[in-house]
């Protein structure tokens, strides 16, 4: 077992290494490994504006995507599970996993005919960007939370919070919130994962200012391999980033109660 | 009344399943329990009154108010769950404080007023605890305390004792008595368990298909039950269709039956009730052509320690007795005084 999980390991940390290498490498070709030592790819990112641009682009569209994950997503779940009964219920469980299903080039193109209408000229916008990302996103949000707040028997504390008096705001800030704090973490983990590595959607429908890092990144691989490894591992650092802030995000919507309950 | 349900009548969405012209009251300090097989509508009258679902028709009285449409909230109802539903992200303290906390008790009170109150169920010392630490029968105190801590108007529990073995069962169900007589409070208990009801209920209603068959003391009804349905419900029984052929005596297709026919006509059609505790073992030759006296092989014999549960085999049918002798039983006999005619099945 052990040598399979360390074969495994470095079956997948292998690659990253060999980028972090060949970003520090003076340069790289027909050689198994690069030769010299320089930071002039990291210095030339930063220098270069539509990665620096592309950088902060996708920071904020992962957040915004996280936080109206969790404006919609929680809200949207509670209800499927609260209130949905029988057909409904797979209804409305159907409808919500229906992104997944549509290849997002579909999508994309959805997007391209309806918002380059002269009603809905919206093509190219970061908001529009944003919510691409949440309809590709949200499925996952909501298919975690219900399952999660089915699992949990969510319900049946409600019902006891309900018998010792809790009003509806009470009992989502002292239990539903509480109790669900680790299915929304995961879901936004899962959230901003997807978010900071999609290309396809966001390729097609971001406007030339509003790139996102994966779109800028396939440009470096037009040029020296030293600046693509960098731009590469500059992604890797982003989806760490991305991780962390979601991650926050998710303790903080859990914590409103906290200070100590009761 | 503390608790009140009149007329009321609700049927589940989408379905004909519900509970039909409910009306029965408990009392201050009363403890009622109501019991029947699962979709009766036991639990229905439960969810009826704690909130979570609304009458179609009929009024829900608390204390002489019309509580019908208030929310749960809104009832001042202590319940306790059948698998507790304590809060698992809080301390027990926190647990029980949390009927005060949103009645905006202070904190410093309301954790010694959840201390002491966890005292009264044996569990203060576990105060800091959280439940996932805690036994089943532990879990169960503190949901008691949790549903008292607010001094509700009713006590609610849903088959409370379903989750535990049976040893601790026993217990909990003198724990739940006594801490419901101390508090004095209107109780109303769902269960399936027929003999929980009989040893704790002040009153107990049987259920069947949404509506009341009967509501009695538990004496009466394992002594005097309405119909068949009650009488195989609650304790063991033997339950014959009978006809009445003369004054004192009922054919039954095990035989005639020597019993007390007042108010009985020649020709009307009975069901005969024996209790299994009433039945006289016979263990030598018995003359079975008298009423109520039968030869027969025993085909069951369970032993459940201080007495033996036996099903012995007659002609027409098989008759189950309760007996301390140990020795094998080849007869038996009904005496007169051990049969019930009820309504016919």
């Amino acid at each position: 077992m052990a040598i399979i999980a360390i074969a495994y390991l470095i079956f997948l940390v292998a690659p990253m290494l060999l980028l972090g290498l060949g970003s520090f490498g003076g340069s790289w070709s027909n050689t198994l490994l690069p030769t010299g030592f320089t930071w002039r790819w990291y210095q030339e990112l930063a220098a270069d504006p539509s990665f620096r641009r592309a950088f902060v682009t996708s920071l904020q569209i992962v957040t915004t995507t996280c936080v109206l994950n969790l404006l919609i997503g929680l809200p949207l779940a509670y209800a499927i599970q609260a209130g949905a009964r029988g057909g409904v219920r797979v209804a409305a469980r159907i409808v919500t996993l229906l992104p997944v299903a549509a290849p997002e080039l579909v999508l994309a193109f959805g997007f391209i005919l309806v918002f380059s209408s002269d009603a809905l000229p919206w093509l190219g916008s970061f908001w529009l960007l944003a919510a691409g990302h949440l309809v590709l996103t949200l499925p996952y949000t909501v298919t975690a939370l219900v399952a999660d707040m089915e699992q949990l028997g969510l319900d049946q504390y409600e019902h006891a919070a309900a018998t010792l008096g809790a009003s509806f705001a009470a009992r989502l800030r002292d239990v539903t919130l509480p109790l669900l704090r680790p299915s929304l973490l995961s879901a936004m983990l899962t959230v901003a994962a997807l978010s900071i590595g999609e290309f396809q959607l966001s390729n097609l429908i971001s406007g030339f200012l509003s790139r996102t890092y994966p779109v800028v990144l396939l440009q470096a691989f037009y040029g020296a391999t030293g600046f693509a490894c960098a731009a590469t591992v500059v992604l890797l650092l982003l989806a760490t980033l991305a991780s962390l802030t979601s991650g926050l995000t998710a303790q903080f919507a859990g914590s409103l109660r906290s200070r100590r309950a009761a | 009344m503390t608790l009140q349900f009149d007329n009321v009548s609700f049927t589940y969405p989408g379905g004909t399943a519900g509970v039909f012209d409910i009306s029965l009251g408990i009392g201050r300090g009363e403890l009622l329990a109501i019991i029947g097989a699962s979709g009766s509508g036991k639990s229905t009258l439960l969810k009826l009154l704690a909130g979570f679902v609304k009458p179609d028709s009929g009024r829900i009285l608390i204390d002489g108010n019309d509580v019908g449409h208030l929310a749960p909230e809104a009832r001042r109802l202590g319940v306790v769950f059948q698998n507790y539903a304590l809060f698992p992200h809080m301390r027990l303290w926190e647990n029980v404080a949390y009927p005060l906390k949103v009645r905006g008790v202070a904190r410093d009170e309301r954790r010694s007023r959840a201390v002491d109150m966890l005292g009264r169920v044996g569990m203060n010392l576990r105060a800091d605890d959280f439940p996932a630490e805690l036994s089943g029968g532990q879990q169960q105190r503190v949901a008691l305390a949790r549903a008292l801590v607010f001094e509700p108007q009713g006590l609610l529990l849903d088959e409370p004792l379903s989750a535990l073995d049976a040893g601790l069962r026993m217990e909990m169900r003198d724990e739940i008595l006594r801490v419901q007589r101390q508090s004095g409070i209107a109780t109303l208990l769902v269960t399936h368990d027929q003999e929980e009801a009989l040893s704790i209920a002040d009153k107990v209603v049987m259920m069947r298909d949404g509506r009341l068959v009967q509501i009695g003391t538990p004496r009466e009804l394992y002594e005097t039950p309405a119909d068949a349905s009650v009488a195989a419900f609650v304790g063991q029984s033997n339950l014959w269709p009978g006809d009445v052929t003369g004054e004192g005596a009922v054919s039954t297709p095990i035989g005639t039956l020597a019993c007390d026919t007042v108010g009985r006509t020649l020709g009307d059609k009975v069901t005969v009730l024996a209790r299994p505790e009433r039945i006289e073992p016979v263990t030598d030759a018995i003359n079975s052509a008298m009423p109520g006296r039968f030869a027969g092989t025993m085909v069951a014999d369970r032993y459940l320690g201080p007495l033996r549960r036996i099903d012995v085999a007659v002609a027409g049918g098989v008759i189950r007795l309760e007996t301390h002798l140990r020795e094998p039983v080849i007869g038996v006999v009904i005496p007169p005084g051990a049969i019930r005619l009820l309504p016919p099945a």
